[in-house]
């Protein structure tokens, strides 16, 4: 456990000085990384849980950014981990972003995220696009804000969706982010979003532990 | 390709917004009769099934184990299930063979042996059998009463105007889960103040909705959600014995609740180990069945999208509902999802169960316009109103629903709303302002309510928890701010719970607070001329349209 | 307000005195002593046809629970509680108009009247899938049937430890 945190701890050390030397981080030594248009994913090893309060965990689903790249209205997962990450950068707080890998239930990916989040707060989202925004004390299937309607999620919902996340996990009551509801998107996309969720789940590996990745964009 | 007009026509019809999709039966996106679906038997040994559907005992999964130990009648089981699947089927519809003596066979089988002998009927031979098979003889009606912004005086005035309607029971849910407890306060204030006796509910994580009918702000509950495989039950968080014992729980504090399931809940969570839609349906109503729940809502629901794009899909979801009663539950028959772009495509699914009568035909009926639908739409909103009403005209069908005059509905509207604006006073919750009460006994939903302020509302609906607020502040509250007849009829409501008979198969209870269910209003089919058969004053009720000319008056 | 004071103080002594001075958890099939007979065709619903048999846990009838009473702070949420023989009763109704299964349920209710709502929602989670240890199952079970006499749901509870375990479903210790 200890060799394991340090050595994270030594990538991450890398990984900023890097950083500050202007140049990309390499694909860290060990895991393997997936990547997408937009987006390249590298798994950095168990996804341990957090100690600093100002950040908020975001769990994607297992075909997230890897077998599947798009939502089911085609918004790139790209752009899905961006807005969401800018919308908590946005309130100052820091993002994490693991792969949730033994379910692809996204209440559970959200709740898993919440359990190893310093601040507690967690975002779960799927690769169909729904999402939910969970709090580590809370009953798996509650939650603190969902979005069930993946079709109705644009951009600029995924961006208010991480500045809610950010001020939960400061400990505010935001207003929550405006729902919108359209009626007609079950009987338009309900059976795409089964094949969708039936081909992430094949991808699901009962008692995997989450990973931690590392996201660049391109 | 140069395109033919009339392709371009038919491809902007609204039926081609909807989404289809061909059967792949090896990941379970397939109706009924799916070639995986095991073979129908059983074998007891010493008064314990040791095989169930082709599986012994060793592989059962908790599912199988749950059926085989809690849900078959063993006693006739060994006999039912040699009987020819075909020969049962024409009993269950032979209009000479009583529902009393079907039951018996039909809670002697297994869920294969059920789903064989229904894949024989075509679905006029479904409705037939529901006709006669469900539990009680007078069909209802359920509706939803939500609220985009969750605005307690809406939902207040909305429960009032859709119980003048004739809804016997309302669901609500939340946009935002913190405010439950005022969408469950208003849904119960707004229900007594239209009419006394109608069922409330709210529909939450389950460990909530029980805190809530605990604390007397809902008095029955629904959304207690079981399926059809293992992996699927466990992502909903719960085991059939967790449900049981969830079941016990209410029925100890004297609260009614039913189940809810339905076809696509397991393809659409990824996990139908590729049985048919059906017979994974089949096993949740054995759940059902087995934890000793008296009734189920189901017809697909929530998942109505992925039976509807699959050929055969909504007689799968009519056969569901078929099944429900042949096991003597009370079902509360969906209908109550958005399902087709196609007004032509949903009304044709609702026939399936408006026809031959439900116990609850909608589980519900939108009382709100869609966009406020908090359940994501129903099949039938509050601007289909007129249409359902010239429907049981037409065809002189109990619906359920039944003509109102605007008048009338204003002025229970403003009562609702004022008597909410009452309780808050008491209780100490954000004022309801006078300008609130106005645009709720006018409004048409949500867009034509002011804003209110929400961080001050979940706050408010939060400390009232944790003072403990109950059902009998809200009678106290209503009574000192001058709504005797509501605070008695939110009392009556209270004191169900103490006697129990509303724990019945398929209770509601009516305008003298009396229960009626299966026991003391049980479906007595027999044929033409039997069963339930509109009286002579709801048929005027139903005829009454206020749009139809009055010869009289030229 | 004295009189409720009173009977509480009963109550409390009575309970003391051990399961054997409560009404008796019957086994499936029989009910207490005077509602053995009950008919559905005659006695249901008991609210309007037998209301005299039908008491609060507080010992009231239902044509005690009144807006005055209420208004007058006399009737507190105990009072709208249902009694395990309340359910009892209608587990015996289920019975004779051939629902078992449901009976059962009922019985089980009867039995939980007397488990507290917040134990209630305790054990419930407990239930719940990779919540508990087989072991804390078994707790759940003993302590049902001990301190509150419900054998039904202690049963349940076990049936339940046993298939968590086959199916992998305990939450590991």
């Amino acid at each position: 456990m200890s060799m394991q945190l340090s050595e994270q701890l030594v990538r991450q050390v890398v990984e900023e000085v890097l950083a500050g030397l202007g140049r990309e981080a390499p694909p860290a030594s060990p895991g393997p990384s997936t990547a997408v248009p937009g987006m390249t994913l590298t798994e950095k090893g168990e996804a341990v849980k957090g100690t600093k309060a100002d950040e908020v965990v975001i769990g994607i689903g297992p075909a997230f950014g890897a077998t599947q790249n798009r939502t089911i209205v085609d918004i790139p997962h790209a752009t899905v981990l961006r807005e969401i990450i800018a919308g908590i950068e946005e309130e100052g707080l820091t993002a994490r972003v693991i792969r949730v890998r033994h379910t692809s239930d996204v209440a559970f990916i959200a709740h898993t995220a919440a359990k190893l989040s310093g601040s507690g707060i967690g975002i779960g989202i799927q690769s169909r696009g729904t999402t939910v925004i969970h709090q580590k004390d809370l009953e798996p299937l509650s939650n603190l804000e969902l979005f069930p309607q993946a079709p109705l999620l644009d951009a600029a919902t995924y961006r208010a969706i991480g500045r809610n996340a950010a001020r939960y996990a400061k400990g505010l009551s935001p207003d929550p982010v405006p729902t919108k509801n359209d009626q007609m998107a079950r009987p338009k996309y309900q059976a795409k979003a089964a094949v969708l969720h039936i081909k992430e789940t094949q991808h699901v590996t009962p008692g995997a532990k989450p990973v931690e990745l590392a996201v660049s964009f391109s | 390709m140069k395109r033919s007009k009339r392709f371009e026509i038919l491809a902007k019809r609204p039926v081609n917004q909807d989404g289809f999709v061909q059967e792949w039966p090896e990941v379970g996106l397939i109706a009924m009769n799916g070639p995986n679906d095991p073979k129908p038997s059983i074998k007891i040994e010493g008064g314990r099934v040791v095989e169930l559907d082709g599986k012994p005992r060793a592989q059962f999964d908790m599912i199988d184990q749950f059926i085989a130990d809690h849900a078959i009648n063993l006693e006739l089981a060994a006999e039912v299930m040699q009987r020819d699947s075909r020969e049962l089927a024409k009993l269950i519809v032979d209009v000479n063979v009583p529902r009393s003596e079907i039951v018996k066979l039909t809670t002697a089988m297994t869920p294969a042996k059920i789903c064989e002998v229904v894949g024989y009927m075509n679905v006029v031979e479904m409705m037939m059998a529901l006709q006669k098979m469900r539990a009680r003889k007078t069909p209802d009606i359920q509706c939803h009463v939500t609220s985009l912004t969750d605005n307690p005086v809406q939902i207040a005035a909305e429960a009032a105007e859709a119980a003048i309607r004739g809804f016997d029971e309302m669901e609500t849910t939340v946009g935002v889960v913190r405010y439950a407890p005022f969408n469950a306060l208003a849904l119960l204030v707004g229900s007594q103040t239209g009419r006394g006796g109608v069922l409330t509910q709210c529909a939450l994580e389950e460990a909530t909705e029980l805190r809530l009918g605990m604390r007397g702000f809902t008095s029955y509950a629904e959304t207690i959600s079981v399926y059809g495989t293992e992996n699927v039950f466990i992502d909903g968080d719960d085991t059939p014995w967790s449900k049981a014992f969830l079941a016990s729980a209410y029925a100890s504090r004297g609260l009614k609740m039913r189940f809810t399931s339905g076809t696509g809940s397991e393809v659409q969570m990824g996990y139908a180990e590729g049985k048919s839609m059906l017979y994974l349906e089949a096993r949740c109503i054995y759940i059902t069945k087995g934890a000793g729940v008296q009734g189920l809502q189901n017809g697909s629901i929530s998942c109505i999208g992925i039976p509807g794009a699959v050929p055969g899909g909504i007689r799968a979801v009519l056969a569901e509902n078929l099944i429900t009663t042949m096991l003597d539950l009370e079902v509360a028959s969906g209908n109550d999802q958005t399902f087709s772009h196609s007004d032509i495509r949903r009304t044709a699914r609702t026939m399936m169960q408006f026809l031959p009568g439900t116990d609850f035909i909608f589980s519900g009926y939108s009382a709100v316009p869609n966009y406020d639908n908090m359940f994501a739409g129903s099949n039938f909103d509050a601007e289909d109103y007129d249409d359902y009403l010239v429907l049981q005209r037409d065809l002189m069908v109990d619906g359920g629903l039944r003509p109102v005059r605007e008048e009338d509905v204003v002025k229970v509207r403003n009562k609702a709303a004022r008597a909410l604006q009452a309780v808050f006073r008491g209780l100490d919750l954000p004022p309801i302002t006078d300008e609130e009460v106005e645009a709720a006994t006018y409004a048409h939903g949500s867009a034509d309510m002011p804003k209110r302020n929400v961080v001050e509302d979940l706050k408010a609906a939060e400390e009232m928890m944790k003072r403990g607020i109950t059902g009998l502040d809200i009678v106290k509250a209503l009574a000192a701010g001058g709504f005797e007849d509501v605070a008695q009829n939110v009392l009556g409501m209270l004191r169900q719970r103490v006697s129990g008979d509303y724990l019945h198969t398929s209770s509601i209870i009516d305008a003298t607070f009396t229960v009626r269910s299966a026991i003391n209003d049980p479906n007595d089919y027999r044929g033409p001329g039997t069963g339930y058969r509109l009286s002579p004053e709801r048929w005027e009720e139903i005829s009454d349209i206020p749009t139809a000319l009055r010869p009289a008056d030229f | 307000m004295d009189e409720r004071t009173i009977e509480q103080v009963v109550r409390e002594v009575l309970r003391s005195l051990g399961p054997r001075a409560q009404v008796s958890p019957a086994p499936a099939g029989a009910g207490p002593a005077p509602t053995r007979g009950l008919d559905p065709q005659t006695d249901y619903p008991l609210a309007t046809r037998r209301p005299e048999l039908v008491k609060t846990p507080t010992g009231k009838s239902l044509a005690d629970i009144t807006l005055e009473k209420v208004k007058r702070g006399e009737i507190t949420p105990q009072d709208l509680r249902i009694t395990a023989e309340t359910l009892y009763m209608q587990a015996q109704i289920a019975e004779k108009v051939g629902r078992p299964q449901f009976a059962r349920n009922l019985r089980r209710a009867a039995e939980l009247t007397k488990v507290p709502d917040e134990r209630i929602l305790e054990i419930y989670s407990a239930l719940r899938p990779y919540r508990s240890t087989k072991a804390e199952l078994l707790a759940i079970a003993d302590e049902l049937e001990q301190k509150y006499g419900a054998k039904m749901n202690a049963e349940l509870v076990r049936e339940a430890a046993d298939v968590y375990e086959r199916r992998g479903r305990l939450r590991s210790a």
